[in-house]
């Protein structure tokens, strides 16, 4: 008995000091964790605008995101966008609440510095001076809208959506009238050599340059990629001369409004981002819609 | 006992050459044939296992006198799970790109034969001096066994040294296969035991 005893309290202590070393280090380089992060987002971003390699992006680029929120007052719903306004030379926010049949409600001025805006934690603490309680606000996105000379370039959305394992993290973007720039996924735990492929170039490519109308009705196919459709997708692995103009654009031209060629044995995966992309683009375009009709309506100037 | 009468230095070079983790003890092999396809992965985990081989033999051997005997096996584990993790989150923290290409391994380091025998071997028994000196021969000869055989495969598989075209071809492909480790490792050890032999026969004559 006395050994037991002796046994967990050794046991107990040296837990508990692994775990304080574990805690000091996570602490530690969380904030390099944090701008990793960040950076492999920003350069996502940039990647799928088309900026980068040989294609500087313009030096006024500025990446403006609209948070979305759900907002309960009493038995009623609104949708609230936190949205960047033009108030002089500084930037501030503003809550548009929106109704769900799209009219506006009310909209109130968030105190909150750029900076912090872009923290979760920082920004809720905002929202909790103006949205005070019986009013309820839950977080849902945030939609990155790419703007450069005062013009919107696209917008790069945030994807999450089931897998075949596990949710699959994605961005999608697409220009202002909503044709699909490119996809890139982040983050996902489909199986390797199977799923796994939706990060090759020969299938999230497939994506670029899919208009909106085509979008809406987007399927998969299951059919062997042709060859040269797939030597056009890699594109990082083109080499000099493999190209024409006049190939690519008769190649662009054939498979404008193809399919999705579904990735072999992981038909599930495939169509799990397919129909992914489909509803992210879908719900976006209808709600950046209601939300600019809103802004107009109501004069809210917005930075975008 | 002989551990008792090696100086610090004989303690690291017997690491590095006459207990070489990889080409004599054969401990720790699942790496070795894994990861060691190139110079840089060679020498980043080896890097990894340096500081972790390292760390853990001179905790162990400073708590030494107060482990229990009968949890002696999880306190290593538990000892040389902090220390990875550690690594792991300062690597992923600050090396993200080849935190990516190994970021699997790093964590395997807590199951690695060789870093638990040392501690069993020699750190619960000898002062933290000389368990330094152990632990860094351990690590640098693994190190070693990692990037010697990353020059071999990196070479005869695709042609380059630290991703620099040193022959303008790929010789063998196959030498970046996984399968091909088992062939360079046994080769290398071969190659290892005859130096071995050669340098005892002419000391005799």
């Amino acid at each position: 008995m006395k050994e037991i005893i002796k046994i967990t309290f050794a046991l107990t202590i040296s837990c508990v000091i692994a775990a304080s070393a574990m805690g000091l280090t996570y602490t530690a380089t969380a904030k390099a964790k944090k701008h990793n992060h960040h950076m492999n987002v920003q350069n996502a971003m940039m990647g799928l605008l088309g900026f980068g390699g040989d294609n500087p992006a313009p030096s006024d680029l500025k990446f403006l995101s609209v948070h979305r929120y759900i907002v309960e007052d009493g038995d009623k719903k609104f949708l609230g966008y936190m949205v960047p306004v033009e108030k002089g030379s500084e930037e501030a926010y503003e809550m548009v609440l929106i109704d769900l049949e799209g009219n506006f409600a009310e909209k109130l001025e968030v105190p909150v510095s750029a900076e912090k805006a872009e923290e979760a934690h920082d920004r809720a603490a905002a929202l909790q001076k103006v949205l005070a309680p019986p009013k309820i606000f839950t977080y849902a996105d945030s939609s990155v809208i790419a703007t450069a000379g005062g013009k919107r370039l696209g917008y790069v959305l945030p994807g999450k959506f089931p897998g075949f394992r596990t949710f699959i993290h994605a961005l999608v973007a697409m220009d202002p009238k909503f044709e699909l720039l490119g996809l890139e996924v982040m983050e996902h735990e489909e199986d390797a050599g199977l799923g796994k492929e939706i990060e090759q170039e020969y299938f999230k490519n497939q994506f670029k340059g899919k208009s909106f109308e085509k979008l809406k009705t987007l399927e998969v196919i299951k059919k062997p990629l042709p060859m040269d459709y797939k030597k056009y997708l890699e594109k990082s692995k083109w080499e000099e001369g493999m190209f024409t103009e006049e190939h690519i654009a008769e190649i662009r031209k054939q498979y404008k409004d193809q399919d999705i060629y579904a990735i072999t044995a992981s038909t599930i995966s495939s169509k799990a981002v397919t129909e992914g992309v489909k509803n992210v683009a879908k719900k976006f375009a209808y709600r950046i819609g209601k939300l600019d009709s809103v802004l107009k309506k109501q004069e809210i100037h917005a930075a975008f | 006992m002989a551990i008792k009468e090696k100086t610090n230095t004989q303690l690291l070079v017997d690491g590095i050459l006459s207990e070489n983790p990889i080409f004599k003890l054969a401990l720790s092999m699942c790496p070795a044939v894994g990861i060691s396809t190139s110079v840089m992965n060679g020498i980043l985990l080896g890097t990894a296992v340096l500081f972790v081989q390292v760390c853990s033999s001179c905790t162990i051997s400073l708590v030494r006198n107060y482990i229990h005997p009968k949890i002696r096996i999880p306190t290593y584990t538990l000892t040389i799970a902090t220390w990875v993790t550690v690594i792991d989150l300062v690597l992923a923290a600050y090396v993200p790109v080849a935190y990516k290409a190994m970021g699997l391994f790093v964590r395997l380091i807590v199951a690695f034969a060789i870093i638990t025998m040392r501690l069993e071997m020699f750190a619960c028994r000898e002062p933290v001096g000389k368990s330094f000196w152990d632990g860094m021969g351990m690590g640098l000869g693994f190190m070693v066994g990692m990037v010697t055989l990353g020059v071999v495969r990196e070479l005869l598989g695709s042609g380059m040294i630290l991703g620099y075209d040193v022959l303008g071809f790929k010789p063998l492909l196959f030498f970046i296969l996984p399968s091909a480790g088992f062939f360079v490792v046994g080769l290398m050890m071969g190659f290892f035991n005859w130096i071995e032999v050669a340098y005892n026969r002419r000391k005799e004559v």
